[in-house]
């Protein structure tokens, strides 16, 4: 009995120790970030590299360079813009379809889902060169909203998968008194539907705004204008401005774009995880 | 039960229509765009006429030298990162399965590189794998493994395993994440049974954990192998495709011809090899975990 105990303790003392393992390895690239931050610019040469910055050398200069003389503001309302609208029209658009899909089956929707799941298998910067065509066509390039209907776009597959699957769930003799009642179609779905389906819209609106947040390749390529640019493109122009990298002011700036995203995920970790594991459990 | 009356129809209709404008328009035409394209002697010069060109511009792929240099960096960066993301994570999952305390907390901190955005990981892995940096200060000065700094940034398979690093580390906290769920879904009668049967851990973990995950296995290779192809950001980043294409991906490439060298018909022909690969490799993953069911 005693030997059990034992073991069991030997077993949770590794389990602890290789799991401190992996998060010291998941941390601390992003620790020696912020601390870089927090350095003076010109001591960023320093040989030998050190990971943390002396006490005495700590500053915030680098923050208020990229907050005060750069177009940081700018950069960062318009990804709040992009990210929100993305989110707010991704919602309505694929929980309507959803709905749709997932409470009226017919031969017409299940062929109609199941081709909107087979488009998920080409990634979507595959698709840059017709959508550049695309956009230049529609002149939305170098346009801060020309962004938003692709993003829009490539998100509601997933998005409409999410929400169908928990509009499915939804006990139908509840519907069914609301028919007998004799509501309309729109009636059930603002007033039934939608508020049940809640839950599973909002996780999907985590994911649909963090990917806004965080896309690279397109906006880089559609978006020349400083003032129009994006979080991400801004921080990589700052990195390519000159020839010896600011890793200061790069820093400075992604620490500041990456606070919403962790406050974003540690406050809403609940709906996260449901969301993440919804459809690959299944299966 | 459900009504069919006609006003209800056209409300059906109603809810389907924006989503189907925005899916057809802005997914589907690009497709069929791109295909056309790929047959198409389609450059910056030529954007107004577009003359057909057969199948020429994938024979101009296959015959590039440069197009076999990506691709295998390609398949290299997928078959190591998916393997490496998806054991790593599932042994994260199985340790953090079998613990208490703290359990929340690990599993928010190992999630943190999934949140943070590509381009700002790329940057911080390249200063650190900077020739001067500080992993090779820490090689060389601290532990002494080295014996001068080494320049990975600067060759092909040097800077391709700093992207295939960064891809694995980043990714981990997801599959730790969906392989969690997928264990807990897992009888534990199945376990108690396995027990009696005289199995240990490890015979439990073979011979019940991984067929109870199967389906979960199979969703996360699908998706893990779209994204080991869909990479771009981190080598756009970190090595930028140098020195000299060596360090690009299909995906890098296939920017660089198209906005760089405006040969968007060779651009689009590589996009549709490209997918055409992922299909195929869709279909023999399904297939092979299918097939173990027999």
């Amino acid at each position: 009995m005693k030997r059990l105990r034992l073991s069991r303790l030997r077993g949770a003392l590794v389990r602890y120790v290789l799991l401190g393992a992996a998060t010291a390895v998941f941390t601390l690239p992003m620790l020696y970030m912020i601390s870089t931050s927090l350095r003076p610019n010109g001591a960023l040469y320093e040989y030998p590299p050190r990971f943390f910055p002396r006490i005495e050398a700590l500053t915030l200069e680098n923050y208020d360079y990229i907050l005060h003389q750069s177009k940081f503001y700018l950069n960062f309302l318009n990804s709040v813009l992009v990210s929100v609208s993305t989110v707010a029209l991704a919602a309505a658009i694929a929980s309507a379809m959803a709905f749709v899909l997932g409470k009226f089956p017919s031969r017409g929707t299940r062929l109609l889902f199941a081709f909107i799941i087979v488009t998920m298998i080409i990634p979507g910067t595959t698709m840059i060169v017709p959508q550049f065509e695309l956009a230049t066509r529609l002149s939305l390039v170098n346009r801060l909203w020309g962004l938003i209907p692709f993003y829009v776009a490539w998100v509601i597959p997933f998005s409409t998968f999410m929400i169908k699957g928990f509009m499915e769930n939804i006990p139908g003799e509840i519907m069914d008194a609301a028919w007998m009642d004799g509501a309309s179609v729109l009636k059930v779905y603002f007033r039934i539907a939608l508020p049940l389906a809640s839950p599973a819209i909002a996780s999907v609106s985590i994911f649909n705004f963090l990917t806004a947040w965080e896309e690279y390749p397109w906006a880089n390529t559609v978006i020349n204008d400083n003032s129009r640019r994006t979080l991400p493109i801004a921080i990589a122009g700052f990195f390519g401005q000159h020839q010896f990298t600011q890793w200061g002011y790069v820093f400075a700036m992604s620490v500041l774009t990456l606070i919403p995203v962790v406050l974003i995920f540690i406050l809403c970790q609940r709906f996260f995880v449901q969301g993440l594991t919804a459809g690959s459990v299944k299966g | 039960m459900i009504p069919k009356s006609r006003v209800h129809r056209a409300q059906l209709a109603l809810l389907l229509l924006p989503g189907l404008l925005v899916f057809a328009l802005f997914t589907v035409y690009p497709i069929l765009r791109l295909f056309w394209m790929s047959l198409c002697d389609m450059s910056f010069s030529s954007m107004l006429s577009q003359p057909f060109a057969g199948l020429s511009n994938y024979r101009e792929i296959f015959q590039d030298q440069t197009f076999w240099i990506v691709f295998v960096n390609s398949m290299a960066y997928t078959l190591i990162t998916v393997p490496g993301q998806m054991v790593l994570g599932l042994l994260l999952a199985v340790l953090l399965s079998g613990i208490r305390r703290f359990s929340v907390t690990f599993r928010v901190l190992n999630y943190m590189p999934v949140v943070t955005s590509w381009v700002i990981a790329s940057l911080v892995f390249r200063y650190i794998f900077n020739t001067e940096g500080l992993l090779n200060y820490f090689l060389w000065k601290v532990l002494g493994v080295t014996s001068s700094n080494i320049r990975w940034l600067d060759s092909r398979w040097g800077g391709l395993s700093v992207a295939m690093i960064l891809g694995v580390w980043k990714g981990i906290g997801w599959n730790m994440v969906i392989f969690l769920a997928a264990l807990q879904q897992v009888s534990k009668d199945l376990y108690e049974a396995a027990e009696i049967d005289g199995c240990g851990g490890w015979g439990k973990f073979l011979h019940v954990t991984l067929p109870g995950i199967r389906g979960t296995i199979l969703f996360v290779l699908i998706e893990l192998t779209i994204g080991g192809f869909n990479v771009f950001t981190s080598i756009k980043m970190i090595t930028g495709g140098r020195p000299a294409h060596q360090t690009d991906t299909l995906l890098t490439w296939m920017y660089y011809k198209a906005f760089s060298t405006g040969k968007f018909g060779y651009a689009a022909a590589l996009s549709f090899v490209m997918a055409l690969t992922l299909a195929l490799l869709a279909i023999v993953q399904f297939r092979m975990m299918r097939s173990r069911d027999a």
